[in-house]
């Protein structure tokens, strides 16, 4: 069973537009949400399961759950 | 006083070219004075798309120099009683107008017209900044593969930073089968992945190749991508008109059929 190729696709323009829109290498992107999370992570606890960097257009968001019961 | 649209993708070969003929045309049968303006300076193709190439007298840089009155250039169609051409120069480069020109003109000529539609050159050169100058919305038309989708971001960001905010989605050419067995990007990855509204969605037809080939639209005619332009104008004119899902969901029987088949 073979990969659908929409799925390859897919991934490979989500990249192409992170990296088009901060205007850097493919790697840069990991290096920034490590970053961020590492500075997060001197002011509040949270994990790497449950944070996330979205780059849009216009904006970069931040999501993170915070602590669980 | 008149809407002025601006027509753009990015990357070239899309559909630009005939989305602003059959829209303009559709428009136009609706009883909308339309005009639809060519500014791919150098490389013109609205006319010949439109069957209206052997007309041409005057073009969109006599008219800014001022080498001809904006009626002088203007082409009326004699199928399209509200529908008038201001074709592209094709000796001219992207330097022969300016955007503030363009945005003259527009200003000149809108209360004229119900729809000024601007068929914009591929690229993010000089040509899209002219075509752009004047324009309150625009139509970004796309393919759903990864070239024309990465180059319809780029032009979203620059529209939006040029102050133009209703940006709305073409899609054009889904084929349906392709879809299904997973070869194509779906109508929902390309809006999910742009994220803009979307106007409509064009399927790959055949139909298109033969009426370009003989100067005609398929707006207005009995063809699926006739049928999906005519929807798309009527959303244009604020009517409220659902987009069909094209890409209908499979059938229980055809799922069945899929994982026997090992799809």
């Amino acid at each position: 069973m073979s990969v659908p190729s929409v799925r390859i696709a897919k991934e490979r323009i989500v990249n192409l537009l992170v990296t088009d829109r901060l205007q850097c290498t493919p790697g840069t992107t990991e290096d920034l949400s490590r970053d961020i999370f590492h500075t997060l992570s001197k002011y509040m606890e949270i994990k790497p399961e449950y944070f996330q960097v979205r780059i849009t257009r216009s904006d970069i968001h931040i999501k993170y759950t915070g602590e669980k019961y | 006083m008149g809407e002025v649209i601006v027509i753009t993708s990015g990357k070239g070969g899309v559909g630009k070219t005939t989305t602003t003929a059959n829209i303009g045309i559709g428009l136009a049968l609706a009883g909308k004075k339309t005009i639809v303006i060519d500014t791919d300076l150098g490389l013109r193709n609205l006319d010949v798309v439109m069957g209206l190439e052997n007309r041409i007298v005057y073009n969109l840089v006599d008219v800014i120099s001022g080498g001809c009155r904006l009626k002088q250039a203007l082409i009326r169609d004699q199928r399209y009683p509200e529908l008038y051409l201001l074709p592209s120069a094709q000796t001219k480069d992207k330097s022969a107008i300016s955007p503030e020109q363009m945005r003259k003109l527009l200003a000149e000529i809108k209360d004229e017209f119900d729809y000024i539609l601007i068929d914009c050159p591929a690229g993010i050169e000089q040509g899209f900044k002219n075509a752009i100058a004047g324009a309150e919305r625009s139509i970004v038309v796309t393919t759903p593969e990864v070239s024309a989708i990465r180059d319809a971001d780029r032009i979203i960001g620059l529209l939006e930073a040029s102050g133009i905010q209703k940006n709305e989605l073409l899609i054009n050419r889904i084929r349906v089968d392709m879809v299904r067995r997973g070869d194509m990007m779906t109508v929902e990855d390309v809006t999910e992945i742009l994220a803009i509204d979307l106007l409509g969605v064009i399927p790959d037809d055949e139909q298109v190749v033969i009426a370009t080939n003989q100067g005609e639209a398929v707006v207005g005619t009995d063809s699926l991508s006739g049928e999906a332009y005519e929807r798309i104008c009527r959303r244009i004119l604020g009517e409220k008109v659902d987009i069909p899902d094209i890409c209908c969901p499979e059938g229980f029987l055809e799922r069945i059929k899929h994982l026997f088949s090992g799809k």
